[in-house]
Protein backbone atom coordinates (compact mmCIF):
# COMPACT_ATOMS: atom_id res chain seq x y z
CA UNK A 1 0.00 0.00 0.00
CA UNK A 2 1.72 3.46 -0.35
CA UNK A 3 2.15 6.19 1.91
CA UNK A 4 -0.86 8.07 1.49
CA UNK A 5 -3.55 5.06 1.22
CA UNK A 6 -2.37 4.24 4.51
CA UNK A 7 -2.74 7.18 5.78
CA UNK A 8 -6.28 7.35 4.30
CA UNK A 9 -7.59 3.88 6.04
CA UNK A 10 -6.20 4.86 9.12
CA UNK A 11 -8.56 7.56 9.01
CA UNK A 12 -11.11 5.62 7.69
CA UNK A 13 -10.94 2.96 9.87
CA UNK A 14 -11.19 5.24 13.01
CA UNK A 15 -13.97 7.72 11.84
CA UNK A 16 -16.12 4.71 10.51
CA UNK A 17 -15.68 2.92 14.04
CA UNK A 18 -16.65 6.23 16.02
CA UNK A 19 -19.57 6.49 13.69
CA UNK A 20 -20.48 3.16 14.51
CA UNK A 21 -19.59 2.86 18.27
CA UNK A 22 -20.08 6.91 19.10
CA UNK A 23 -18.32 5.94 22.32
CA UNK A 24 -14.96 8.81 21.93
CA UNK A 25 -17.10 12.04 20.89
CA UNK A 26 -19.67 11.31 22.90
CA UNK A 27 -17.80 10.86 26.08
CA UNK A 28 -15.68 13.61 25.59
CA UNK A 29 -18.28 15.90 25.42
CA UNK A 30 -20.13 15.37 28.36
CA UNK A 31 -16.67 15.30 29.92
CA UNK A 32 -16.13 18.84 28.63
CA UNK A 33 -19.36 19.82 29.81
CA UNK A 34 -19.03 18.53 33.03
CA UNK A 35 -15.75 21.00 33.27
CA UNK A 36 -18.06 24.00 32.25
CA UNK A 37 -20.09 23.52 34.86
CA UNK A 38 -17.37 23.11 37.55
CA UNK A 39 -15.77 25.90 36.06
CA UNK A 40 -18.72 28.19 36.30
CA UNK A 41 -19.29 27.10 40.43
CA UNK A 42 -15.98 27.64 41.24
CA UNK A 43 -15.46 30.99 39.93
CA UNK A 44 -18.24 33.26 40.81
CA UNK A 45 -17.51 35.40 37.37
CA UNK A 46 -19.61 38.97 36.20
CA UNK A 47 -18.68 39.90 32.72
CA UNK A 48 -15.24 41.58 33.47
CA UNK A 49 -13.91 38.84 35.18
CA UNK A 50 -14.97 36.25 32.63
CA UNK A 51 -13.56 38.49 30.23
CA UNK A 52 -10.08 37.54 31.80
CA UNK A 53 -10.48 33.65 32.54
CA UNK A 54 -12.26 32.45 29.63
CA UNK A 55 -9.42 31.66 27.32
CA UNK A 56 -7.75 29.99 30.21
CA UNK A 57 -11.48 27.86 31.21
CA UNK A 58 -11.93 27.19 27.32
CA UNK A 59 -8.12 26.21 27.07
CA UNK A 60 -8.26 23.80 30.10
CA UNK A 61 -11.43 22.21 29.07
CA UNK A 62 -10.35 21.28 25.85
CA UNK A 63 -6.98 19.71 26.65
CA UNK A 64 -8.65 17.58 29.01
CA UNK A 65 -10.82 16.11 26.79
CA UNK A 66 -8.22 16.12 24.42
CA UNK A 67 -6.23 13.72 26.63
CA UNK A 68 -9.55 11.28 27.10
CA UNK A 69 -9.91 11.52 23.26
CA UNK A 70 -6.30 10.38 22.77
CA UNK A 71 -6.02 7.75 25.55
CA UNK A 72 -8.79 6.18 23.99
CA UNK A 73 -7.21 6.37 20.74
CA UNK A 74 -4.74 3.54 20.88
CA UNK A 75 -6.60 1.92 24.30
CA UNK A 76 -9.38 0.93 21.17
CA UNK A 77 -6.66 -0.79 19.57
CA UNK A 78 -6.08 -3.35 22.29
CA UNK A 79 -9.17 -5.16 21.80
CA UNK A 80 -9.24 -8.10 19.43
CA UNK A 81 -4.88 -7.74 19.59
CA UNK A 82 -5.02 -4.85 17.16
CA UNK A 83 -2.66 -3.13 18.08
CA UNK A 84 -0.12 -6.04 17.51
CA UNK A 85 -1.78 -6.25 14.19
CA UNK A 86 -0.33 -2.67 13.50
CA UNK A 87 3.06 -3.41 15.00
CA UNK A 88 3.31 -6.27 12.76
CA UNK A 89 2.02 -5.11 9.53
CA UNK A 90 4.38 -4.03 6.99
CA UNK A 91 2.63 -0.68 5.61
CA UNK A 92 4.88 2.15 6.94
CA UNK A 93 4.89 3.01 10.55
CA UNK A 94 5.01 6.97 9.77
CA UNK A 95 1.87 6.42 7.80
CA UNK A 96 0.21 5.09 10.68
CA UNK A 97 1.07 7.71 13.06
CA UNK A 98 -0.03 10.93 10.03
CA UNK A 99 -3.78 8.89 9.87
CA UNK A 100 -4.09 8.63 13.97
CA UNK A 101 -2.96 12.06 14.45
CA UNK A 102 -5.66 13.17 11.31
CA UNK A 103 -8.10 11.47 13.26
CA UNK A 104 -7.72 12.49 16.62
CA UNK A 105 -7.54 16.06 14.81
CA UNK A 106 -11.03 15.19 13.81
CA UNK A 107 -12.61 13.84 17.06
CA UNK A 108 -11.08 16.95 18.89
CA UNK A 109 -11.77 19.24 16.63
CA UNK A 110 -15.63 18.22 16.16
CA UNK A 111 -16.08 18.11 19.98
CA UNK A 112 -14.51 21.76 20.24
CA UNK A 113 -17.20 22.99 17.73
CA UNK A 114 -19.81 21.89 19.42
CA UNK A 115 -18.30 23.11 22.71
CA UNK A 116 -17.50 26.51 21.94
CA UNK A 117 -21.60 27.92 21.30
CA UNK A 118 -21.90 26.38 24.59
CA UNK A 119 -19.34 28.60 26.11
CA UNK A 120 -20.81 31.93 23.86
CA UNK A 121 -24.10 31.37 25.72
CA UNK A 122 -22.85 30.12 29.38
CA UNK A 123 -20.06 33.19 28.98
CA UNK A 124 -21.69 35.41 27.36
CA UNK A 125 -19.21 36.28 24.78
CA UNK A 126 -19.22 38.43 21.76
CA UNK A 127 -17.13 36.81 18.87
CA UNK A 128 -18.90 36.76 15.63
CA UNK A 129 -16.15 39.00 14.40
CA UNK A 130 -13.69 36.97 15.22
CA UNK A 131 -14.78 33.76 14.61
CA UNK A 132 -12.23 33.01 11.87
CA UNK A 133 -9.50 34.02 13.95
CA UNK A 134 -10.72 31.45 16.52
CA UNK A 135 -10.72 28.80 14.52
CA UNK A 136 -7.66 28.68 13.19
CA UNK A 137 -6.35 29.35 16.28
CA UNK A 138 -8.58 26.04 17.32
CA UNK A 139 -7.38 23.99 14.42
CA UNK A 140 -3.59 25.03 15.17
CA UNK A 141 -3.44 24.27 19.07
CA UNK A 142 -5.22 21.52 18.56
CA UNK A 143 -3.03 20.09 15.29
CA UNK A 144 -0.13 20.60 17.81
CA UNK A 145 -2.06 18.76 20.92
CA UNK A 146 -2.57 15.76 18.63
CA UNK A 147 0.97 15.36 17.11
CA UNK A 148 2.16 15.14 20.47
CA UNK A 149 -0.34 13.14 22.15
CA UNK A 150 -0.92 10.62 19.58
CA UNK A 151 2.77 9.46 19.92
CA UNK A 152 2.10 9.56 23.43
CA UNK A 153 -1.22 7.52 23.22
CA UNK A 154 0.77 5.13 21.44
CA UNK A 155 3.54 4.99 24.23
CA UNK A 156 1.07 4.59 27.39
CA UNK A 157 -0.95 2.28 26.24
CA UNK A 158 1.77 -0.38 26.12
CA UNK A 159 2.54 0.30 30.04
CA UNK A 160 1.02 -0.32 33.34
CA UNK A 161 -0.71 2.99 34.84
CA UNK A 162 -1.16 4.03 31.28
CA UNK A 163 -4.29 6.44 32.60
CA UNK A 164 -1.97 8.24 34.73
CA UNK A 165 1.43 7.74 32.33
CA UNK A 166 -0.27 9.89 29.51
CA UNK A 167 -1.43 13.30 30.85
CA UNK A 168 1.80 12.91 33.43
CA UNK A 169 3.99 12.90 30.49
CA UNK A 170 1.52 14.90 28.05
CA UNK A 171 0.98 17.72 30.10
CA UNK A 172 4.39 19.32 30.64
CA UNK A 173 5.21 19.48 27.08
CA UNK A 174 2.21 21.18 25.74
CA UNK A 175 3.00 24.12 27.93
CA UNK A 176 3.81 26.03 25.01
CA UNK A 177 1.01 24.91 23.21
CA UNK A 178 -1.50 25.95 25.81
CA UNK A 179 0.67 29.62 26.93
CA UNK A 180 0.32 30.50 23.04
CA UNK A 181 -3.24 29.22 22.74
CA UNK A 182 -4.32 30.97 25.85
CA UNK A 183 -2.69 34.28 24.73
CA UNK A 184 -4.06 34.35 21.08
CA UNK A 185 -8.01 33.23 22.20
CA UNK A 186 -7.15 35.98 24.83
CA UNK A 187 -6.14 38.47 21.70
CA UNK A 188 -9.20 37.38 19.84
CA UNK A 189 -11.76 37.48 22.40
CA UNK A 190 -10.69 40.91 23.54
CA UNK A 191 -11.07 42.45 19.53
CA UNK A 192 -7.23 43.35 19.91
CA UNK A 193 -5.77 43.83 15.93
CA UNK A 194 -4.12 40.30 14.75
CA UNK A 195 -0.74 42.32 14.96
CA UNK A 196 -0.74 41.94 18.68
CA UNK A 197 -1.12 37.93 19.44
CA UNK A 198 0.17 36.99 15.40
CA UNK A 199 3.43 35.65 17.18
CA UNK A 200 1.55 32.91 19.15
CA UNK A 201 0.28 31.83 16.55
CA UNK A 202 3.56 31.58 14.69
CA UNK A 203 5.01 29.77 17.80
CA UNK A 204 2.01 27.44 17.24
CA UNK A 205 3.44 26.36 13.40
CA UNK A 206 6.41 26.38 14.96
CA UNK A 207 5.44 23.75 17.35
CA UNK A 208 3.41 21.70 15.03
CA UNK A 209 6.07 21.56 12.21
CA UNK A 210 9.02 20.15 14.68
CA UNK A 211 6.40 17.96 16.75
CA UNK A 212 5.09 16.42 13.65
CA UNK A 213 8.47 15.57 12.28
CA UNK A 214 10.07 14.53 15.22
CA UNK A 215 7.27 12.70 16.50
CA UNK A 216 7.29 10.83 12.87
CA UNK A 217 10.37 9.84 13.49
CA UNK A 218 9.67 8.71 17.29
CA UNK A 219 6.69 6.44 16.27
CA UNK A 220 8.21 3.90 14.52
CA UNK A 221 10.52 3.05 18.00
CA UNK A 222 7.13 3.14 19.77
CA UNK A 223 5.65 0.55 17.26
CA UNK A 224 8.67 -1.24 17.37
CA UNK A 225 7.45 -5.05 18.73
CA UNK B 1 33.10 -8.32 32.89
CA UNK B 2 32.44 -5.65 30.45
CA UNK B 3 35.42 -3.80 29.02
CA UNK B 4 33.97 -0.09 29.34
CA UNK B 5 33.40 -0.93 33.13
CA UNK B 6 36.58 -2.08 34.08
CA UNK B 7 37.73 1.06 32.01
CA UNK B 8 35.20 3.09 34.09
CA UNK B 9 36.32 2.03 37.60
CA UNK B 10 40.60 2.53 36.75
CA UNK B 11 39.32 6.24 35.88
CA UNK B 12 36.97 7.26 37.55
CA UNK B 13 38.19 8.60 40.88
CA UNK B 14 40.27 11.14 38.80
CA UNK B 15 36.85 12.70 37.96
CA UNK B 16 35.70 12.58 41.58
CA UNK B 17 39.28 14.30 42.76
CA UNK B 18 39.27 16.63 40.12
CA UNK B 19 35.99 17.72 41.15
CA UNK B 20 36.56 17.92 45.21
CA UNK B 21 39.75 20.02 43.80
CA UNK B 22 37.89 22.49 41.53
CA UNK B 23 35.16 22.76 44.58
CA UNK B 24 37.27 23.39 47.48
CA UNK B 25 38.64 26.49 45.31
CA UNK B 26 35.72 27.53 44.27
CA UNK B 27 34.24 27.29 47.42
CA UNK B 28 36.88 29.07 49.02
CA UNK B 29 37.23 31.88 46.17
CA UNK B 30 33.23 32.26 45.90
CA UNK B 31 32.45 32.17 49.79
CA UNK B 32 36.35 33.81 51.55
CA UNK B 33 38.27 35.33 49.12
CA UNK B 34 35.39 37.19 46.41
CA UNK B 35 34.15 40.71 47.43
CA UNK B 36 30.33 40.82 47.85
CA UNK B 37 28.10 42.33 45.44
CA UNK B 38 27.89 46.63 44.76
CA UNK B 39 24.10 46.18 45.00
CA UNK B 40 23.35 42.46 46.52
CA UNK B 41 25.81 42.23 49.39
CA UNK B 42 26.60 38.46 51.05
CA UNK B 43 23.45 37.15 49.36
CA UNK B 44 25.27 37.30 45.71
CA UNK B 45 27.55 34.50 47.30
CA UNK B 46 24.62 32.02 46.81
CA UNK B 47 24.98 32.23 42.76
CA UNK B 48 28.24 30.43 43.61
CA UNK B 49 26.26 27.14 44.23
CA UNK B 50 22.68 28.33 42.21
CA UNK B 51 24.40 29.05 38.62
CA UNK B 52 26.45 26.05 38.10
CA UNK B 53 23.94 23.92 39.82
CA UNK B 54 21.61 25.35 37.00
CA UNK B 55 24.20 24.15 34.39
CA UNK B 56 24.36 21.24 35.41
CA UNK B 57 21.13 20.52 34.93
CA UNK B 58 21.42 21.30 31.19
CA UNK B 59 24.62 19.57 30.63
CA UNK B 60 23.17 16.27 32.57
CA UNK B 61 20.17 16.72 30.28
CA UNK B 62 21.99 17.02 27.33
CA UNK B 63 23.98 13.58 28.06
CA UNK B 64 20.40 12.37 29.15
CA UNK B 65 19.45 13.27 25.01
CA UNK B 66 22.62 12.40 23.30
CA UNK B 67 22.45 9.12 24.63
CA UNK B 68 19.52 8.36 24.03
CA UNK B 69 19.50 9.08 20.57
CA UNK B 70 22.42 7.01 20.71
CA UNK B 71 20.86 4.38 22.34
CA UNK B 72 17.99 3.94 19.82
CA UNK B 73 21.11 3.75 16.67
CA UNK B 74 22.89 1.09 18.62
CA UNK B 75 20.73 -0.83 21.01
CA UNK B 76 23.54 -0.68 24.05
CA UNK B 77 22.01 -1.60 26.77
CA UNK B 78 25.18 0.09 29.02
CA UNK B 79 24.20 3.15 27.14
CA UNK B 80 20.64 2.91 28.46
CA UNK B 81 21.74 2.61 32.14
CA UNK B 82 24.25 5.59 31.38
CA UNK B 83 20.83 7.56 30.55
CA UNK B 84 18.88 6.20 33.44
CA UNK B 85 21.94 7.73 35.43
CA UNK B 86 21.73 10.96 33.71
CA UNK B 87 18.04 11.14 34.07
CA UNK B 88 18.09 10.96 38.01
CA UNK B 89 20.63 13.25 38.31
CA UNK B 90 19.28 16.11 36.00
CA UNK B 91 16.38 15.66 38.28
CA UNK B 92 18.63 15.91 41.72
CA UNK B 93 20.95 19.56 40.01
CA UNK B 94 17.22 20.46 38.65
CA UNK B 95 15.52 20.43 42.36
CA UNK B 96 18.78 22.06 43.59
CA UNK B 97 18.91 24.82 41.17
CA UNK B 98 15.28 25.45 42.11
CA UNK B 99 15.19 25.18 45.83
CA UNK B 100 18.52 27.32 45.93
CA UNK B 101 16.86 29.81 43.49
CA UNK B 102 13.91 30.33 45.61
CA UNK B 103 16.66 30.98 48.54
CA UNK B 104 18.21 33.70 46.62
CA UNK B 105 15.30 35.22 45.81
CA UNK B 106 13.66 35.84 48.54
CA UNK B 107 15.87 38.56 49.84
CA UNK B 108 16.43 40.02 45.95
CA UNK B 109 12.79 39.74 44.64
CA UNK B 110 11.10 39.63 47.68
CA UNK B 111 9.21 36.53 46.68
CA UNK B 112 9.89 32.86 46.90
CA UNK B 113 8.43 31.78 43.76
CA UNK B 114 7.60 34.13 40.64
CA UNK B 115 6.62 32.41 37.20
CA UNK B 116 8.99 33.99 35.23
CA UNK B 117 10.56 32.78 31.96
CA UNK B 118 13.43 30.43 33.78
CA UNK B 119 11.49 29.15 36.70
CA UNK B 120 8.89 28.21 34.73
CA UNK B 121 10.82 26.32 31.89
CA UNK B 122 13.06 24.66 35.32
CA UNK B 123 10.15 23.42 36.60
CA UNK B 124 8.68 22.50 33.24
CA UNK B 125 12.14 20.24 32.82
CA UNK B 126 11.53 19.12 36.69
CA UNK B 127 8.10 17.75 35.67
CA UNK B 128 10.10 16.21 32.62
CA UNK B 129 12.58 14.52 34.00
CA UNK B 130 9.94 13.09 37.22
CA UNK B 131 7.25 11.39 34.04
CA UNK B 132 10.52 9.98 32.13
CA UNK B 133 11.31 8.27 35.48
CA UNK B 134 8.00 7.39 36.59
CA UNK B 135 7.62 5.98 33.21
CA UNK B 136 10.59 3.65 33.31
CA UNK B 137 9.11 1.94 36.63
CA UNK B 138 6.04 1.08 35.02
CA UNK B 139 7.22 -1.15 32.16
CA UNK B 140 8.49 -4.55 32.59
CA UNK B 141 10.41 -5.63 29.75
CA UNK B 142 13.63 -4.14 30.12
CA UNK B 143 13.99 -3.79 26.07
CA UNK B 144 10.81 -1.88 25.62
CA UNK B 145 11.85 0.48 28.85
CA UNK B 146 15.16 1.62 27.67
CA UNK B 147 13.29 2.04 23.89
CA UNK B 148 10.68 4.20 25.80
CA UNK B 149 12.01 6.30 27.75
CA UNK B 150 14.73 7.56 25.35
CA UNK B 151 11.60 8.57 23.15
CA UNK B 152 10.20 10.66 25.72
CA UNK B 153 13.81 12.55 26.32
CA UNK B 154 14.09 13.29 23.38
CA UNK B 155 10.89 14.43 22.92
CA UNK B 156 11.14 16.13 26.19
CA UNK B 157 14.52 17.76 25.36
CA UNK B 158 13.36 18.95 21.48
CA UNK B 159 10.40 20.76 23.45
CA UNK B 160 12.70 22.84 26.30
CA UNK B 161 13.69 25.31 23.79
CA UNK B 162 10.38 25.73 22.79
CA UNK B 163 9.30 26.12 26.37
CA UNK B 164 11.81 28.33 27.09
CA UNK B 165 10.55 31.27 24.07
CA UNK B 166 7.02 30.89 24.76
CA UNK B 167 7.43 31.19 28.61
CA UNK B 168 10.14 34.11 28.07
CA UNK B 169 7.22 35.85 25.78
CA UNK B 170 4.72 35.52 28.32
CA UNK B 171 6.58 37.09 31.22
CA UNK B 172 10.22 37.53 32.37
CA UNK B 173 11.21 39.13 35.52
CA UNK B 174 14.60 37.31 35.97
CA UNK B 175 18.00 39.16 35.85
CA UNK B 176 20.15 38.28 32.70
CA UNK B 177 22.43 35.77 32.13
CA UNK B 178 25.51 36.75 33.81
CA UNK B 179 27.05 35.45 30.92
CA UNK B 180 26.26 35.02 27.57
CA UNK B 181 27.81 34.71 24.15
CA UNK B 182 27.35 37.82 23.28
CA UNK B 183 29.58 38.97 26.13
CA UNK B 184 30.53 38.90 30.07
CA UNK B 185 28.31 41.03 32.30
CA UNK B 186 29.94 39.98 35.47
CA UNK B 187 33.23 41.32 36.84
CA UNK B 188 36.14 39.57 37.11
CA UNK B 189 36.48 38.70 40.26
CA UNK B 190 33.16 37.20 41.20
CA UNK B 191 33.43 35.60 37.42
CA UNK B 192 36.54 33.70 38.14
CA UNK B 193 35.41 31.82 41.05
CA UNK B 194 31.70 30.91 39.10
CA UNK B 195 33.79 29.20 36.54
CA UNK B 196 35.35 27.46 38.99
CA UNK B 197 32.67 26.37 40.74
CA UNK B 198 30.69 25.25 37.56
CA UNK B 199 33.85 23.08 36.31
CA UNK B 200 33.98 21.35 39.57
CA UNK B 201 29.96 20.87 39.53
CA UNK B 202 30.47 19.30 35.80
CA UNK B 203 33.26 16.89 36.93
CA UNK B 204 31.24 16.10 39.93
CA UNK B 205 28.23 15.17 37.59
CA UNK B 206 30.76 13.13 35.94
CA UNK B 207 31.87 10.95 38.86
CA UNK B 208 28.50 10.22 40.10
CA UNK B 209 27.05 9.89 36.87
CA UNK B 210 29.98 7.01 36.07
CA UNK B 211 29.46 5.11 39.54
CA UNK B 212 25.75 5.40 39.03
CA UNK B 213 25.91 4.26 35.53
CA UNK B 214 28.11 1.30 36.99
CA UNK B 215 25.45 0.61 39.85
CA UNK B 216 22.71 0.03 37.24
CA UNK B 217 24.40 -1.94 34.98
CA UNK B 218 25.85 -4.21 37.73
CA UNK B 219 22.45 -4.25 39.58
CA UNK B 220 21.31 -6.11 36.12
CA UNK B 221 23.94 -8.25 35.79
CA UNK B 222 23.35 -9.27 39.27
CA UNK B 223 19.88 -10.22 38.62
CA UNK B 224 20.64 -11.80 35.33
CA UNK B 225 23.03 -14.57 36.68
CA UNK B 226 20.68 -14.58 40.07
CA UNK B 227 17.99 -16.03 37.87
CA UNK B 228 19.85 -17.44 34.64
CA UNK B 229 16.72 -15.47 33.04
CA UNK B 230 19.43 -13.70 30.65
CA UNK B 231 16.19 -13.92 27.86
CA UNK B 232 14.37 -11.56 29.96
CA UNK B 233 17.16 -9.07 30.87
CA UNK B 234 18.79 -6.62 28.39
CA UNK B 235 22.05 -7.47 28.66
CA UNK B 236 25.33 -6.66 26.25
CA UNK B 237 26.20 -9.87 24.05
CA UNK B 238 29.55 -9.56 25.72
CA UNK B 239 28.16 -10.56 29.13
CA UNK B 240 25.66 -13.53 28.24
Amino acid sequence: MTFLKVIRWMVWKDLISEVRSRETISSMFFFALIVILVFSFSFSMDQQAARELIAGIIWVAFVFTGIIGLGRSFSVELQNDCLEFLQMSPASKGAMYLGKVMANLIFMLTVEIILFPMFVIFFNLDVIEEIHILLLIFFLATFGLSAVGTLFSALTVQIRAREVMLPILLLPLVVPVMIAAVEATKGALNGDPLAGYWQWLELLAIFNVVFTVVSFWMFEFVMDS
Amino acid sequence: MNKVIRRIQRYQGWFGAGAAGCLLVGLYLGLIASPPDYYQGEVVRIMYIHVPLAHTSLLAYTVLFGGSVWYLWKRDPLVDNMCHAAAGLSAVFTSLALFTGMIWGKPTWNTWWTWDARLTSFTVLLLILIGYLMLRTFIDDPEREARFAAVVAIIGFVDLPIVHFSVEWWRTLHQPQSFSLRGVSISSDLLFPLIMMSIGMSLLFTYMLLVRTQMLYLTNLLHAKKGRLLGQFHLSKADS
